[in-house]
């Protein structure tokens, strides 16, 4: 996340002049099944050292103007020196122009789960040790992924997955040119051991893997960065396969499932007088957002107190102070952590906290593109190991379900089992109690109402009508 | 069937009924509710702890009582333009806390009912005879007319709750417009407040032959 390349102005920006309809948050990835849709597009961007990989990235990523855009370097891959290598390394007696000189294993689990959609950690490498740093980068949710390296076209394996592949063509001079620039001005190295790594390593390296890997390109840009007409090109092709991947899923989440009776995977908070008057107070459209605020935080901790009764049991036997033991239950569960779905889903965290004691807290900001009408992701902030926890996920309302479907997809992208969520709202719509069991069979669906249909707008009926709106009041004025 | 058993056992909803009659109501339970009398009954959980889970079980045991309160149906216009068929709570309740540990459930009758009045009973009971005297009583004025909810979290033998019931009596207040709010109570206790006040509605969390009387020490933190 903290790498891709997104781009979080406020105001949605359309790129009509280039077809590709992209606002900052990044669109559905995936289908009603809530299965991978769309696979993010893999370029590769291969060439010698000093070649100008990274600038032709750049400017591919600039010209592309897209959000959520992800760099893998090749060098984070650079396996871990032993003592001898590392002095070696020292000496400029190490190879690191060599295809053994890379993790390849690790870098196709990585490729291939970013491909997936899915939550990578990719390793920083120290070159003062060798070795790589304790912390990593996650990456996650990238549209257009780039990998670059010297070897990027060297592994089979590796090259199956690039849906495009771009050779950086430099002479070889003016790569030698900076080479010797790069090495002694920035780094601070000495003109006789750069010049005998260039000739030990670098230059039979390109001769012998990195030269003929030139045959796989689908591209040759030469001159690297400067070479406009080449990069326009190129972004051309990427905006078309975009286009090509575009995807309404809320369109037909809205349609499927009429009829089908309730999922079993549903639990509907139990209709007590108290929770009928509750719910009489937030959706009638008079009440001051004082009583509104009030009466929907009582609802929402005893939907959350509902939810964690929901949790694995067993029983638990203690000593009490008068003396016998007492046999009682207690939750298998440790560690659950409350993600909530901005804005709306946000009102609940207080109650989730009043019942967990330091619970953790992640937020996930979904926002409805007002042209496309879709759910569009624009940030998430997660519990490192959230795969660990429980995680219940809160949204006051569900009407189609289109932006808490994303919510957990982006969950399953980070490795919960599906079976660990349970999406909690005060109110949900049946098509999206639906559309969400359909997807997910095994998510937990708690709420305290469930109301039969939703509106054009797809605003639950009877409803509540804009619950983020009115519970932070920022409703429109005009509305009378 | 006996009412107070030998072996050591909750009852469920189905003995309730049978032995106290429909005026004696049980919290829903669910595994939630378990772990939260678990750990009120643990001897090792810390005072932190124990208030803090008491609080939430206090709040929940409040949120069923208050089902009990009269309630009328009525319809409300949602933003959407919808109607929705909903229901209004009747007005004139009032909450009646027994000093000390009927205090406890102050804070969680105030989190669902803001501004709602609450008067106090204090009763002092007899070390040895158990005798239980009103020492202090102070009510809202029109408590006659009121409905009231009256707290009091542990009950072992009745005889405190049946000495304020007397007091609500004598202000005017009828027996079956009572209900009691309690987290743990004994089938002695229950028999005995249930034969002394049958029109009254009791709510417990858990009826258990063996009371956890630590709890006002414990959550006041004087013990």
């Amino acid at each position: 996340m903290s790498q891709s390349n997104k781009r979080t102005t406020a105001e949605s920006i359309l790129h009509a002049d280039r077809r590709t309809i992209y606002t900052a948050g990044r669109p559905p990835w995936y289908n009603c099944t809530g299965g991978q849709e769309v696979e993010p597009f893999l370029i590769g961007i291969g060439g010698a050292s000093a070649s100008g990989k990274t600038t032709v990235a750049t400017k591919i990523i600039e010209s592309l103007n897209i959000p959520w855009v992800t760099i893998v370097s090749m060098d984070s891959f650079y396996k871990v020196l032993n003592e001898k290598q590392h002095h070696a390394a020292m000496r400029n007696e190490y190879n690191f122009d060599h295809p053994d000189a890379f993790d390849i294993e690790l870098l196709i689990t990585v490729l291939q789960r970013l491909k997936e959609g899915k939550k990578v950690e990719v390793p920083i490498y120290n070159y003062v040790t060798h070795s790589r740093e304790n912390r990593t980068k996650t990456m996650y949710g990238a549209n257009v992924i780039i990998f670059e390296g010297i070897l990027a076209f060297y592994n089979a394996d590796v090259l199956k997955l690039l849906d495009m592949k771009v050779f950086v063509d430099t002479d070889a001079d003016i790569r030698l040119a900076r080479r010797l620039r790069r090495d002694i001005v920035q780094r601070g190295r000495d003109l006789e051991g750069v010049l005998k790594q260039y000739l030990t390593h670098v230059k039979p390296a390109y001769q012998s893997y990195i030269a003929p890997s030139m045959a796989h390109a689908d591209i040759i840009v030469p001159r690297g960065g400067d070479n406009h007409v080449a990069i326009a090109l190129i972004v051309q092709h990427v905006h078309k396969q975009l286009r090509l991947r575009g995807f309404k899923v809320r369109e037909k989440l809205a349609v499927a499932h009429i009829g089908q009776p309730l999922p079993d995977s549903l639990y509907v908070l139990k209709n007590t007088p108290q929770v009928q008057g509750l719910h009489t107070f937030i959706r009638n459209k008079d009440t001051p957002r004082d009583e509104f605020i009030f009466y929907s935080k009582r609802l929402m901790r005893l939907v959350i107190e509902f939810a964690l009764s929901l949790m694995p049991y067993s029983d638990h036997e203690v000593d009490t102070p008068q003396g016998f033991a007492y046999t009682g239950r207690k939750c298998d569960v440790e560690k659950i952590c409350g993600v909530s779905i901005l804005r709306a889903g946000e009102t609940m965290e207080q109650a989730v906290c009043d019942v967990c004691k330091d619970i953790r807290i992640g937020k996930i900001l979904i926002q409805t593109n007002q042209q496309t009408d879709e759910p569009e992701l624009y940030y998430l902030r997660l519990p490192k190991d959230i795969k660990d926890y429980r995680v219940v996920l809160m949204d006051a309302t569900v009407a189609t379900g289109a932006a808490a479907i994303m919510a957990i997809r982006v969950l399953l992208d980070h490795d919960v089992p599906e079976r660990h969520i349970s999406l909690v709202s005060l109110l949900m719509a049946e098509i999206g109690v639906h559309s969400i069991a359909y997807a997910f069979p095994e998510v937990k669906i708690v709420t305290s109402a469930l109301d039969p249909e939703i509106n054009e707008k797809f605003y639950v009926l009877p409803g509540i009508g804009n619950f983020g709106d009115r519970y932070f009041g920022t409703e429109p004025n005009d509305e009378e | 069937m006996e009412i107070i058993d030998n072996d050591i056992r909750q009852w469920d909803a189905n003995d309730i009924k049978e032995q106290f009659g429909d005026n004696l109501m049980l919290l829903p339970s669910n595994d939630n509710i378990k772990e939260l009398q678990t750990i009120l009954r643990d001897k090792n959980t810390s005072r932190s702890d124990f208030k803090f889970y008491a609080d939430r079980l206090i709040r929940l045991v409040i949120e069923e009582s208050l089902n009990k309160l009269p309630f009328t149906d009525c319809e409300v216009v949602t933003p959407t333009g919808a109607l929705y068929k909903g229901l209004k709570y009747g007005s004139g309740n009032c909450g009646v806390s027994i000093v000390r540990s009927g205090e406890a459930m102050e804070q969680g009758l105030r989190d669902c009912c803001r501004s709602i009045r609450i008067g106090k009973i204090l009763v002092e009971s007899d070390n040895d005879t158990h005798e239980a005297h009103v020492v202090y009583a102070k009510f809202p004025e029109d408590i006659a007319r009121r409905q009231v909810l009256l707290m009091y979290p542990i009950m072992s033998t009745g005889n405190t709750v049946k000495q304020a019931v007397n007091v609500l009596t004598q202000h005017g207040v009828k027996e079956e417009r009572i209900i009691l709010s309690n987290l743990f109570c004994t089938p002695a206790a229950a028999q005995a407040v249930v034969d002394y006040v049958p029109k009254m509605k009791i709510l417990t969390s858990e009826l258990h032959p063996v009371a956890p009387n630590h709890f006002g020490q414990k959550y006041f933190g004087t013990d």
